[in-house]
């Protein structure tokens, strides 16, 4: 490969990656689809829950604001949306040797540590699933409706701190967005702002 | 009682402490920012308008976030304590720098910043202004770590002038976005369009909004110029409308290639934004403070430290360190028998004043030390070599006076003397000083956190806290003072009596082994070889007394042999060597805590057990015996992963001292069990492998 060929194809890919990253989903429209592997090594794939409320939970165990949650009610939020009928997916789209990058098995064994049910813990060391939901932040929340249509995106609640104590004063964004769609409501607020710390992508 | 009226007095007394006067509050330093609260004035007048502001200095590559933070990230929170009637101004926030990581672009404060803000005083404001600041960060490089801390500052009655800090904030009014001179609206689209004279011309443009979803933060945005206008086209957000204002900050270079920062503003109702500033009365500062605005009164945040302080102290005579000391107590006690209760009495008072004194010493020099900005502890003195052998030196010296190579005095010389005599009280005196000197070592369980408390408050509260260690230490003591009677079951004086003296020079002689072990921790060989010299030449003078004692020929000759022999070996003792760097001390460097190292586990998702230790530290290494080093133990780091790390606090290390105070503790032993992902939890100060294995099992 030549090395005008070389700068042409490395310029063809940003900007391909430039309008992946900008091509965030909107509120309304189909969720984008993806097949990730989940922390038993089983392929999952969205359309495997067609029909079905799918929330999804971008996580990172090391950051401040994702260990606030699992200190103040991420699990009873995950079972309380499992026990109605939603799918549950927390995500890790940190890279390999980035902050919160575990492998499955030590995923599984946090989990169980924690107390945490989500239906799957999607590994998504590559984040392709991030790039394509456009997921900023940990803890970053999306709900999708059993249309398959993205029903909420944005913070897991109000109140941008990584203190516990401000978990009851903020308004349950994410909880309130999951019990709408469960309940085939629409949601009030269908996009917030998220909070937390950054995604740790692969660059 | 009188004990009570005595440690009222002693409060009365140091609650005059000093005001503290200053434009710059104290620093809070952690590994990724310095941190301080600053005023630009030196006093403070009626009605003025204090300028202050909290001053960031970054270790490279950590930041901290805007207002609008962008992506990701969380802008500072600043909580102001200040007089009663104040007016509190906002945070002129300095034009930020764009982070772009990835697909996550954030907006950033990076190097150094001061984040500015007023509060202006009431008119009818008389006198010193204490001020304090609580303020939370979120401060982040490849990771997040929240910080927090409290700052206070107390400015003088005066009238207002400059501090040395005043330049500071010049310098960051200087740099400050100015308001934009040019007609600045919005269309439907997102475009920005700028018109007025110079906007045609910009050659590059960077805008960054001031509240989040207005425009898509990480989004290209292209600038064109056509006459007197710049058109900067944005990426609309979620929250964008072109009928409400959209604000921030305009990074703009001119076509004379001069860099400026601009405050942009399009006409319609400005959003409502979470207040970064508050305020809150002066009196209202939390109980955690480091630095309390007054003296607190002895309310009942106050009682719990002291009752702790005491039963620390009592538990204190039963640690090891102390143990050989006590034996001495004992003896003179029984050598007392029981038909001496006014000479009992005295005797107990002396050795409870002695212990009493020694902790106000100890909390005397501790808080010079900390006016001196240096970072002590408990135990912090042994941590001098110098002081480490002049303890073995006078415990082998006591060890040489048990085992009857010479005699103190003609006290100890027949035990049927009058032991009411001025040498008997200062002897009694002088043991309970040495049993508060060789206790340091030694942590009694509940101590750990009455002592943090003592530091972390006000002078008069830490001297209180001090003088109940002490009273807890000698309360075993002072019931033979209150009640005599009890002397009376002491069994009767008789030739057991020497037999047990000689027997118990022995755990003096282990104590002074002991101590040369430490002090080849800490000096290496030529620390050991300057200890066991000095070790030498005073079992020489004490010989050379003992000849003298005996009724020698010519006593004064023995007496001045025996004076310059031991002089030689307190010179022999100054002379021992300063602490070895830590690199030439054995240690496994696999397992040294670094707060790095600790901060890199804990990211990576390990397990992480921290021990904190000193090998002048009983309990420590007692711990390390029974339990850290049993198989089991090993075992079960090994089966989970765990990893373990140790700092050695032998020698003052400011990294593991402000570990310890991280935990709210001010000595060793301390441990933490970090599981992943969790936040650190601290194990009990005595251990057992079970509660080792409990712990990271949970």
């Amino acid at each position: 490969m030549t090395i005008k060929a070389m700068l042409c194809s490395g310029l063809l890919a940003s900007t391909l990656l430039a309008a992946a990253v900008h091509a965030a989903p909107r509120i309304g429209e189909p969720a984008p689809a993806f097949t990730a592997v989940d922390s038993n090594g089983r392929n999952v794939k969205l359309s495997d829950f067609a029909g079905r409320t799918v929330v999804m939970e971008w996580t990172n165990h090391g950051c401040p604001y994702v260990q606030k949650w699992y200190r103040g009610g991420m699990q009873t939020l995950q079972k309380d949306a499992t026990g109605k009928g939603a799918v549950w997916l927390t995500v890790l789209s940190s890279a390999p040797g980035t902050q919160g990058h575990v492998d499955g098995p030590t995923a599984n064994r946090m989990m169980k540590e924690q107390g945490a049910v989500p239906t799957h813990y999607l590994l998504d060391y590559e984040g392709k699933v991030g790039r394509a939901y456009a997921a900023q932040v940990t803890p970053h929340m999306y709900v999708i409706a059993p249309d398959g249509r993205l029903a909420y995106m944005g913070g897991i609640d109000s109140i941008a701190s990584p203190d516990v104590n401000d978990i009851p004063k903020a308004e349950p964004l994410a909880r309130l967005a999951i019990d709408a769609v469960l309940a085939g409501k629409p949601v009030a607020k269908a996009q917030t702002r998220p909070y937390g710390c950054s995604v740790k992508y692969a660059n | 009682m009188s004990f009570i009226r005595h440690l009222c007095c002693v409060l009365a007394l140091t609650s005059a402490a000093p005001a503290l006067h200053a434009a710059r509050s104290e620093a809070q330093v952690s590994p990724r920012a310095t941190v301080a609260l600053l005023s630009a004035t030196d006093v403070a007048a009626p009605g003025q308008t204090l300028g202050l502001g909290l001053h960031f200095r970054f270790q490279p590559g950590w930041h901290i976030y805007w207002m609008n933070p962008g992506d990701a990230g969380q802008a500072p929170r600043i909580e102001v304590f200040a007089p009663a009637g104040s007016v509190l101004g906002e945070v002129s926030w300095p034009a930020p720098e764009r982070h772009v990581d990835g697909p996550i672009t954030t907006f950033v404060h990076q190097g150094e910043v001061l984040l500015p803000f007023t509060v202006t005083l009431p008119p009818a404001f008389a006198g010193a202004a204490a001020l304090s600041v609580k303020a939370n960060w979120l401060v982040c490089k490849d990771i997040c770590i929240p910080e927090e801390g409290v700052f206070r500052l107390e400015l003088p009655a005066g009238t207002a002038q400059d501090s040395p800090d005043a330049t500071l904030f010049d310098a960051a009014r200087a740099a400050m976005p100015t308001r934009s001179e040019w007609r600045a609206t919005v269309d439907a689209q997102g475009v920005l369009t700028l018109e007025g004279t110079g906007a045609g011309s910009l050659q590059s443009a960077d805008f960054f909004p001031a509240d989040w979803g207005r425009v898509e933060h990480g989004a290209a945005q292209t600038l064109s110029t056509a006459g007197d206008a710049a058109r900067i086209a944005l990426k609309p957000g979620p929250d964008f409308d072109p009928a409400k204002a959209l604000e921030g900050v305009l990074r703009v270079r001119g076509a004379d290639g001069v860099e400026r920062a601009l405050w942009v503003a399009t006409p319609g109702e400005s959003p409502v934004r979470t207040p970064v500033l508050s305020l809150a009365a002066a009196d209202a500062l939390p109980p955690a403070a480091p630095a309390r605005p007054v003296a607190a009164p002895a309310d009942e945040g106050l009682l719990w430290p002291l009752l702790f302080a005491f039963a620390g102290g009592l538990l204190l005579n039963l640690m090891p360190c102390v143990f050989p000391v006590l034996a001495i107590k004992a003896l003179s006690f029984a050598r007392m028998g029981g038909d001496r209760a006014a000479a009992v009495r005295l005797q107990s008072l002396a050795y409870c004043a002695g212990v009493v004194a020694s902790f106000l010493l100890l909390a005397a020099l501790l808080l010079a030390l900390r006016a001196a900005g240096s970072q002590a502890g408990w135990g912090f003195q042994f941590q001098s070599p110098v002081f480490v052998a002049a303890m073995a030196t006078l415990l082998f010296g006591i060890g040489l006076n048990l085992s009857g190579v010479f005699d103190i005095g003609a006290r100890l010389a027949s035990a049927g003397e009058s032991l009411a005599s001025r040498g008997g009280l200062a002897g009694s005196f002088f043991t309970g000083v040495l049993a508060v000197v060789v206790a340091t070592p030694c942590t009694a369980p509940f101590m750990g956190g009455a002592i943090a408390a003592a530091l972390g408050a006000p002078a008069p509260v830490t001297v209180g806290i001090f003088v109940a260690l002490g009273l807890g230490m000698a309360l075993p003591y002072l019931l033979f003072a209150f009640f005599p009677a009890a002397a009376a079951h002491m069994p009767r004086p008789g030739a057991w009596m020497d037999r047990l003296k000689q027997a118990l020079a022995f755990p003096m002689y282990g104590a002074a082994a002991w101590l040369v072990w430490v002090l080849s921790q800490q000096s290496g060989a030529d620390g050991v070889l300057h200890v066991l010299a000095a070790l030498l030449l005073v079992a020489l003078a004490a010989w050379l007394f003992g000849v003298a004692q005996r009724g020698a020929a010519r006593p004064l000759g023995w007496h001045s042999a025996a004076a310059l022999v031991l002089l030689a070996g307190l010179l022999a003792l100054g002379r021992t060597p300063e602490p070895v760097a830590p690199a030439a001390v054995a240690q496994q460097a696999e397992s040294a805590y670094s707060a790095q190292r600790l901060a890199d586990l804990r990211a990576a998702g390990r397990p992480v057990f921290v021990n904190m230790t000193a090998a002048w530290c009983v309990t420590c290494l007692m711990n390390e015996k029974v339990a850290l080093s049993t198989d089991v133990v090993q075992r079960a780091f090994a089966d989970r992963g765990v990893v373990y790390l140790k700092g050695d606090w032998t020698r003052a290390d400011p990294d593991i001292t402000r570990f310890l105070q991280s935990h709210g503790r001010d000595g060793v032993p301390l441990y933490v069990y970090y599981a992943p992902g969790r936040e650190g939890v601290v194990l009990p100060q005595i251990l057992t492998p079970q509660i080792v294995l409990d712990h990271i099992a949970s």
